[in-house]
């Protein structure tokens, strides 16, 4: 069996996954980024070769992805990460128009047709509002785990409004909201609404179309996916593998190339 | 006259090399070689604040006209952020940081004019700032279609060339005026066929190398300017280079501040073959040679109506831009767009809603980027440009 790897190196996880000739996902792997980038995408393919129960020369195609795709330095070709999550998402869902991919440091609306190919996207400024760092951040000052925000935030019964989307000051506005006496949920409720206006301004520039998923990290947060929804006013569908999208997306064009170098 | 900057560039016969000289000269915050050219001529040096300036005045004048485009990444804004709101472009607080540090000591006199608020404004902030400077500020004609407006033009040009006499000393002729004209034609006109090769031959005269060879022009006296051009265009002509897997594009939107040469390059290497672009307008401002044997400063008034280029900063009711740039889309070959606009620029912005109804109409492809002068890290606009060429690569 020969099989196609995508290595997605993202600001805060980097993820590894396998499909085989049939373009079925057989590994997948989630490691720190850490400070050597190179490294963790080393540790990840490798672990993810494992997982498959195969051998590193088994492996006929690497394509690197995400904001340290040219640190896939045992890879044999690049691609964006907005061009590898439209792939993946739309191997996993071909009805999905829109994809709003929220990730550690970045958030990008993406507008794909049925075969994945991107008609238009939008990438967020040099700037952590809207991004994982924001609820990471919101989540330390309440010294909360990063899973455990999104399920209180479901329980806010009047979510608080955020003065800032700063994610620096978000800590002074979080301080503040716990000073006058707001719940935690209430809180997080409005951390959550804050996120996801800005992500859903964002995604406007491209136009909302139906189907909606959400990929990447923030996926897995399931008060960010409500908190979308209530902004947006459309369900969104979460793939089981929505962190893995970029990096699916990945060794699908891994395997699209080896194919075409075989003929 | 040759300064010591030309004299060495003139002998590297390799534009690679040649391209990393000239970065020197003009990436240079402390204008060396705009001291030395001071130094070897004798001549007052009037600094011209982007988009348009008729440099053939000045240079008719006895002046040595610079082009001054901010100061890139070179420097930190200290000062210049305490006299403007946080939402105004770089290049206005870079040219001011300039002044605040000392740096434009060489310059007598700096020129501005109509591009938008905060660059009509920065006129007002030097000449409060610097007292001692000469500043000037031209008023071009918001309404090109009558024919008053050259007559209105000449005057405007003839109070400024009073004012350049007096700071100058020189008594203008015409001849004067026309012999700059010519000078200025040639530049231009090399110029022009270095963009022509481009056009045809991105992969052998590089964004990155035309624009290095434009942009010396902002420091170099046109005397020595026309010496660089001749001289690139003897290399050019016998570089090799290899046709690569990229995209053809039309760049606009970078009219008045300019990105970072590095900028320029990350563009390219991620895929970019630009076959035209509006870098450094103002001194490609005529699209044809002017005459040189009539009212010299009536030519250049009628050519800033009748014969220059459409760009952001200049309303022409005669002309629509949306359907200029899709033409020129289509008469160059290219397959797609740059609409690549500074942050906070408004007229760049403004544009864009023109030129994105008419790209999207005429069915071209386009990407919008943003930039800033002060960038060091181009990976953002990096992945854009890389996401674009492969939705059009890939397809």
């Amino acid at each position: 069996m020969r099989y196609f790897a995508g290595v997605d190196v993202g600001s805060t996880q980097t993820k590894a996954v396998l499909v085989d000739e049939a373009g079925d996902m057989v590994a997948k792997v989630l490691v720190d980024t850490g400070s050597n980038v190179v490294k963790a995408a080393e540790r990840a393919f490798l672990e993810a070769v494992a997982q498959a129960g195969t051998r590193r020369e088994d492996v006929d195609y690497i394509v690197g992805t995400g904001y340290g795709r040219f640190n896939v330095t045992f890879g044999n070709d690049q691609v964006t990460e907005i061009s590898c999550h439209a792939k993946g998402i739309a191997h996993v869902n071909p009805n999905v128009r829109t994809v709003i991919d929220i990730g550690g440091q970045d958030a990008k609306a993406i507008k794909i047709d049925a075969t994945g190919d991107v008609k238009d996207f939008v990438m967020n400024d040099k700037c952590a509002a809207g991004t994982g760092r924001f609820l990471g951040n919101s989540a330390e000052v309440l010294n909360l785990s990063l899973d455990e925000i999104g399920p209180r935030s479901l329980e806010a019964k009047v979510p608080v409004r955020l003065s800032t989307v700063c994610t620096v000051f978000v800590e002074t506005d979080i301080l503040s909201h716990l000073a006058l006496g707001r719940s935690v949920e209430n809180i997080l409720g409005g951390v959550h609404s804050a996120v996801a206006a800005r992500v859903v301004a964002l995604a406007r520039r491209v136009g909302i179309e139906r189907d909606v998923a959400l990929t990447g990290g923030v996926s897995r947060n399931v008060g960010m996916v409500r908190a979308l929804e209530h902004h947006l006013d459309v369900p969104i569908y979460v793939s089981p593998d929505a962190h893995f999208m970029g990096a699916l997306g990945a060794a699908l064009f891994a395997r699209e190339r080896a194919m075409a170098v075989a003929g | 006259m040759a300064t010591a900057a030309m004299s060495e560039i003139e002998q590297v016969q390799d534009l690679t090399a040649l391209v990393d000289g000239l970065r020197v000269l003009f990436e240079d915050p402390e204008f060396k070689v705009v001291s030395e050219i001071k130094r070897l001529t004798g001549k007052p040096i009037i600094g011209n604040f982007p988009v348009y300036s008729p440099v053939e005045l000045f240079h008719a004048a006895g002046a040595h006209p610079v082009g001054l485009v901010g100061a890139g990444n070179q420097i930190e804004i200290a000062h210049a952020d305490s006299r403007f709101q946080s939402f105004v472009c770089s290049v206005i607080k870079s040219t001011l940081e300039l002044g605040l540090t000392d740096r434009l000591q060489d310059f007598e006199g700096i020129v501005f004019h109509s591009i938008c608020d905060p660059a009509r404004n920065l006129a007002s902030v030097f000449k409060r700032n610097f007292p001692d400077k000469w500043v000037e500020y031209i008023h071009f004609p918001q309404n090109l279609v009558t024919e008053s407006s050259v007559d209105y033009l000449e005057n405007e040009y003839r109070r400024l060339l009073d004012r350049l006499q007096e700071l100058t000393g020189k008594t203008v002729t015409n001849a004067d005026v026309n012999n700059s004209i010519a000078l200025y034609n040639t530049a231009r006109s090399l110029m022009g066929t270095l963009y022509a090769f481009r056009r045809d031959h991105p992969h052998i005269l590089t964004t990155r190398e035309l624009y290095s060879l434009v942009r010396a022009g902002h420091i170099l006296t046109v005397e020595e300017h026309i010496r660089l051009l001749e001289h690139a265009l003897r290399l050019v002509r016998t570089k090799p280079g290899h046709e690569r897997d990229h995209i053809r594009v039309i760049l606009v939107g970078s009219f008045c501040e300019q990105p970072s040469l590095d900028l320029i390059s990350a563009m390219e290497e991620a895929g970019l073959d630009i076959l035209d672009d509006d870098f450094l307008l103002g001194r490609r401002w005529f699209t044809e040679d002017l005459p040189t044997d009539g009212n010299g400063v009536r030519t250049l008034a009628s050519a800033y109506r009748d014969r220059s280029v459409i760009s952001s900063v200049k309303h022409d009711s005669r002309r629509h831009k949306g359907d200029e740039l899709v033409a020129q889309v289509k008469s160059s070959g290219a397959d797609a767009v740059i609409v690549s606009v500074p942050k906070f620029c408004e007229p760049g912005l403004f544009d864009y809603a023109i030129y994105r109804r008419a790209l999207l109409d005429a069915g071209i492809p386009h990407l919008f980027v943003e930039y800033e002068e002060k960038m060091w890290l181009f990976d953002k606009v990096q992945t854009e440009v890389e996401t674009f060429v492969e939705s059009l690569l890939l397809d």
